[in-house]
């Protein structure tokens, strides 16, 4: 088939994981996503192009997490984002 | 990929994190028809396929104590696993308590804070970054019901099987060209049973194919080598895709597959993850990119 060796896997983001107070889950998915550029070399406005993995329910307390704030805080314009519902 | 594979990207950032509650009360609010007769939230549903496993085909604890302490022993040498420093042996599982029944705690997929992200692009792109690339061969999706309690599906086969084979044909290779396993556990028998559909092993036959020390570092099948859900760290699809792009690159330190841990060093690895309470499945065939 026609994708077979199209597409590479070209940079991972880790953060701190485990109990971590005083955390948003924004502030994970920032600290993962910078982590994940910085790791392929890139720079974030290479970027266009941003899947935010499926989510739970916001934690009490935080606003929804979508791919929206996701890029406004990144500082990105992606040409195409997704986020897959509960 | 359809983003790439349309023109409109050229680097595709995937990302997933979590933090304070909003995990634990999807795994046990008490909400839905069943929940008058006990049944609820994820462990509830997969504890019910698991039990009626035992029943149709006798695997069990004896098959899922092989597995908690098989990715145990790939924690302890993963710097980033959350049960790095809690050795689990075969004795120590037997006598955990159970969580949900025939569950015991060890069973069970972390409830944790953090996150994981990674990048795609293209191979041309890819050839010019840092690292060296992480291609994918092949990918398969299927979904035959988002109902557990359809009973064609309860035990099997899950959306596995015809995913996997979308993913070998695509790829082009069988199964024996595979050299270690990524699989999405969020509890031991969810590792059985993707295994199983993939034919690992037959029906029944899993006890008998982990023991010994099969996944564990040395092994001959590696299988979720960070330590996974269980032992690592719970980030869903991600915990298992970016463990194998980790392994592929060679940057996995202690944990390595090849020569650090007596194992093959990995030219091909195949990725798992499920979704609903079982049924749903997609799957992935990375490989070290040689031109």
């Amino acid at each position: 088939m026609g994708l077979k060796d199209k597409y590479a896997i070209v940079g991972v983001g880790y953060t701190p994981q485990g109990k971590v107070p005083a955390r948003t889950t924004l502030s994970f998915h920032l600290e993962a996503c910078a982590n994940a550029i910085a790791d392929a070399g890139l720079k974030p406005h290479d970027v266009d192009g941003l899947i935010v993995y499926r989510h739970f329910p916001g934690p009490t307390g935080e606003r929804d997490l979508t791919p929206y704030l996701l890029a406004q805080h990144l500082g990105i314009a992606p040409t195409y984002a997704y986020q897959d519902a509960n | 990929m359809s983003a790439l594979e349309s023109g409109l990207c050229r680097y595709v950032l995937l990302t997933y994190a979590h933090s304070g509650d909003s995990l634990r009360r999807v795994l046990d609010e008490i909400s839905g028809d069943e929940a008058p007769f006990g049944l609820f939230g994820a462990a509830g549903g997969y504890a019910l396929a698991a039990r009626r496993a035992m029943h149709e085909f006798h695997t069990g604890p004896d098959t899922w104590k092989h597995i908690a302490v098989g990715q145990r022993q790939w924690a302890r040498l993963n710097p980033r696993a959350i049960l790095r420093d809690r050795p689990l042996t075969l004795e120590d599982y037997e006598a955990a308590p159970f969580l949900v029944e025939p569950f015991r705690l060890p069973d069970n997929c972390l409830v944790n804070d953090g996150g994981r992200a990674c990048i795609l692009t293209s191979l041309e792109r890819a050839r010019d970054l840092k690292q060296p690339p992480v291609t994918i061969m092949g990918l398969g999706q299927h979904n035959p019901s988002a109902d557990l309690y359809q009973p064609g599906h309860l035990t099997g086969p899950t959306g596995a099987q015809a995913a996997f084979r979308q993913a070998l044909g695509m790829a082009g290779i069988t199964r024996s060209d595979i050299d270690a396993c990524q699989i999405y556990d969020c509890f031991t028998y969810t590792v059985e049973i993707t295994l199983q559909d993939y034919g690992f092993f037959e029906p029944g036959q899993g006890a008998q194919w982990f023991a010994g020390g099969t996944i564990e570092p040395g092994g001959a099948m590696p299988v979720n080598t960070s330590g996974g859900q269980l032992a690592e760290a719970y980030h869903m699809g991600l915990t298992p895709l970016t463990e194998a792009v980790m392994q592929l690159m060679g940057r996995c330190g202690a944990r390595q597959l090849g020569p650090e841990t007596a194992t093959k060093k990995p030219e091909i690895i195949l990725c798992s993850d499920n979704g609903g309470v079982l049924q749903t499945h997609a799957c992935c065939i990375l490989r070290r990119w040689t031109p």
